[in-house]
């Protein structure tokens, strides 16, 4: 028998949602490491997350520590943490700390030192992790990677916008599956653009009962609470069960590579003349384009305490009342039952449903 | 024989029940404290209930076809009265309300641990909002200070109106506003003041809060159980500057809108009073399918399961006898 070591480091993101599978896949084919993939999230993330936080940290803080520690535990040896345009830049070097008077030994990589950084050094930063990395192998693994991402987003928001009017209960969910499961096992760019194909041709070709008027929300608010599932307790799961068609502008896809903040901020000026921090011009333009087409209702979710969102809400409320939409806020800490959110979220969709009767 | 419809409202503090008739008149109602346990609070009002219907001789003329509850224990005491409608408080108090008053344009409503306000335009709700995180401001809050003072909540208002002015008491939070209470007390404050004070408070605190970005219309209604605290009520008339309307049956409203949605509904199985008296047991179940750990609640009747919910995933779903 021929004994094979792994030499690889291994290379740990916190969890976000499935893009885990796209980051999976850029470092280990791209920069050739072994990628530490998490199981979803449970509630013991966010418990070990909150007991070794701040209190006064955001949810997404908790979270993210949670995923690290986890890492940590399942034998990760390179930490990555990114940077962003809110608290969460400074997020990198507080974890950095915990983890490190937690007593774990490991390599931490903080990305907010690389933002902005030349491509010259994000190859040294590559070849940190890997000595003996093939920075063409890199690229096209970043490139797969990327294309992973949007395929993903793409599948999602089907998903999400079709799920609750599926003639078959569960024909959609097992598609969509079936697609996360061959995302998570990829291992080249032509899996991924079939395994794209194919579920695409699968939810396009599956029956709907869809009504004539079906209610229609729209999601928007702050970058990590909104995208990750567990985050928002599968607030777009649970509005599918209720028969709502889901939208969410708020994706990586989105974010970063179709709608900059400064091509959209125009397009707001009649409620904002500048941006307001991170988020909250996707927020306020997603919202505002709900509005303009005739959506039923509006969901916002943040974080609580997130002070960019907290900002939007005035926002918020003069574009629910030029439009005459209703906008549900939610704001997430780390709650132990789901009942407050379930009461919400019903009232919210029979209210919607209620008017489009009365008012048709 | 004529139909009737049953709705039950469990609240965290009180439980409310009524049976109506397919025009809304109110048959029986009944209105108890839950104390903690709302499968004997609900068994206690189907007692009530049914008594009332024996005595106005109405078990002859109606038979109650369909059921629903509402409430925060809809869902334990809707699998053991078998409704088939359980609905949650906010669509049933909308329901009810534009019921009775068609031409509602804002409900306001402060139970014993939530508070909301209801948006409604052409008889419909077009915009709703809930207490988030906490419960400043709620019955809750109003009887443990009633409490401290050692006054009874009911007699509250009476003696709210008493006063000459509202003593100053910031109602943002239940925390500080219990210190500021204290403080005015240690002063040497007259009572009513202090209590006209907290009536004041609740209800700033409410249109900072809960109504804040809504806009407020009359004809107003203002229900739950605070609207039976005539100071809150003369609060609100001076904050918003507009006649607030309380209903007498106000407190039932969300029983009575359930039995509207039970009505609507148009499911209709007949329905036993014999419920009340069959022996219902819940049980908490840990999943250790995953970390999760998932709450699983399973309730039995005489000893047979019939129902369980709590599990997120399907690992922990229980399978039925």
């Amino acid at each position: 028998m021929e004994l094979r070591i792994d030499n690889r480091k291994k290379v740990a993101f916190p969890r976000i949602n499935h893009y885990d599978y796209a980051i999976r896949y850029i470092v280990e084919q791209g920069i050739g490491a072994q990628f530490i993939l998490l199981p979803p999230a449970t509630k013991k993330t966010s418990e070990l997350g909150s007991k070794y936080s701040p209190d006064y940290a955001c949810a997404p803080f908790k979270h993210s520590l949670g995923s690290l520690i986890e890492a940590l535990e399942a034998g990760a040896e390179v930490l990555v943490e990114t940077g962003g345009l809110c608290r969460l830049d400074y997020y990198g070097a507080l974890q950095k700390e915990i983890i490190r008077e937690l007593g774990y030994r490991c390599d931490f990589i903080n990305l907010a030192e690389y933002m902005g950084g030349s491509k010259k050094e994000w190859i040294r930063l590559a070849r940190h992790i890997n000595p003996k990395l093939n920075p063409a192998k890199l690229v096209t693994g970043a490139y797969e990677g990327v294309k992973m991402a949007e395929y993903m987003d793409e599948i999602e928001a089907m998903y999400y916008r079709n799920a609750g009017f599926e003639a078959e209960k569960g024909s959609y969910k097992k598609v969509y599956r079936q697609f996360l499961m061959e995302m998570q096992i990829a291992e080249s760019g032509q899996e991924i653009k079939r395994g794209y194909q194919r579920a695409k041709q699968a939810l396009e070709e599956l029956p709907l009962k869809m009504p004539e008027n079906p209610v229609r929300i729209g999601v928007v608010g702050e970058y990590y609470t909104i995208m990750d599932e567990h985050s928002n307790q599968f607030l777009q799961e649970k509005l599918i069960n209720l028969g709502a068609s889901v939208h969410r502008f708020m994706n990586i896809t989105n974010c970063h590579f179709r709608a900059k903040e400064t091509a959209l901020r125009p397009r707001i000026r009649e409620y904002a003349q500048y941006s307001m921090g991170p988020t909250t011009t996707w927020t306020i333009n997603s919202a505002m384009d709900y509005a303009k087409q005739g959506f039923d209702g509006i969901i916002h979710v943040k974080s609580f305490g997130c002070t960019p969102e907290m900002d939007a809400i005035p926002v918020l409320q003069n574009i629910s009342r030029d439009y005459h939409i209703p906008v549900l806020y939610l704001s997430y800490d780390l709650q132990e039952s789901d009942t407050g959110l379930d009461t919400r979220l019903e009232a919210f969709y029979d209210m919607l449903e209620r008017k489009k009767k009365v008012l048709r | 024989m004529k139909k009737a419809y049953l709705g039950i409202d469990i609240g965290s503090i009180s439980t409310k029940g009524v049976i109506i008739n397919e025009e809304n008149e109110i048959l029986a109602q009944c209105y108890l404290w839950t104390e903690g346990n709302p499968m004997n609070a609900s068994k206690n009002v189907l007692h009530e209930l049914k008594s009332q219907f024996d005595a106005a001789n109405s078990r002859e003329e109606y038979k109650i076809v369909a059921s629903g509850t509402t409430g925060s224990a809809r869902k334990l005491v809707g699998s053991m009265i078998g409704a088939q409608v359980v609905k949650n408080e906010i669509t049933a108090h909308a329901v009810g309300t534009t019921t009775l008053h068609p031409d509602v344009r804002t409900i306001l409503e402060i139970g014993g641990q939530d508070s909301k306000i209801i948006c409604v335009e052409n008889g419909v709700a077009v915009d709703y909002a809930m207490n988030t995180l906490c419960a400043a401001g709620t019955g809750a809050f109003l009887s443990s200070q009633a409490h401290r003072l050692g006054v009874e909540v009911e007699e509250f208002g009476e003696i709210a109106l008493k006063a000459k002015k509202a003593a100053p008491i910031a109602a943002r939070c239940t925390v500080f506003a219990e210190s500021d209470l204290v403080h005015k007390l240690q002063v040497g404050c007259p009572k009513e003041e202090i209590i006209a004070g907290l009536c004041k408070a609740v209800a700033g605190n409410y249109l900072n809060n809960v109504a804040k970005g809504k806009k407020i219309v009359a004809p107003v209604v203002f229900q739950g159980g605070v609207s039976k605290n005539a100071g809150v009520v003369r609060m609100f008339e001076e904050e918003l500057g507009m006649p607030v309307l309380v209903d007498e049956n106000g407190h039932l409203m969300g029983a009575f809108g359930i039995a509207v949605l039970a009505k609507e509904s148009q499911d209709e199985r007949a329905f036993s009073f014999d419920v009340a008296d069959m022996e219902f047991k819940t049980r908490e179940v840990t999943c250790g399918k995953c970390a999760n750990h998932c709450e699983i609640i399973c309730v039995y009747r005489d000893g047979m399961l019939i129902d369980s919910w709590g599990n997120r995933c399907d690992n922990g779903a229980i399978k039925q006898q």
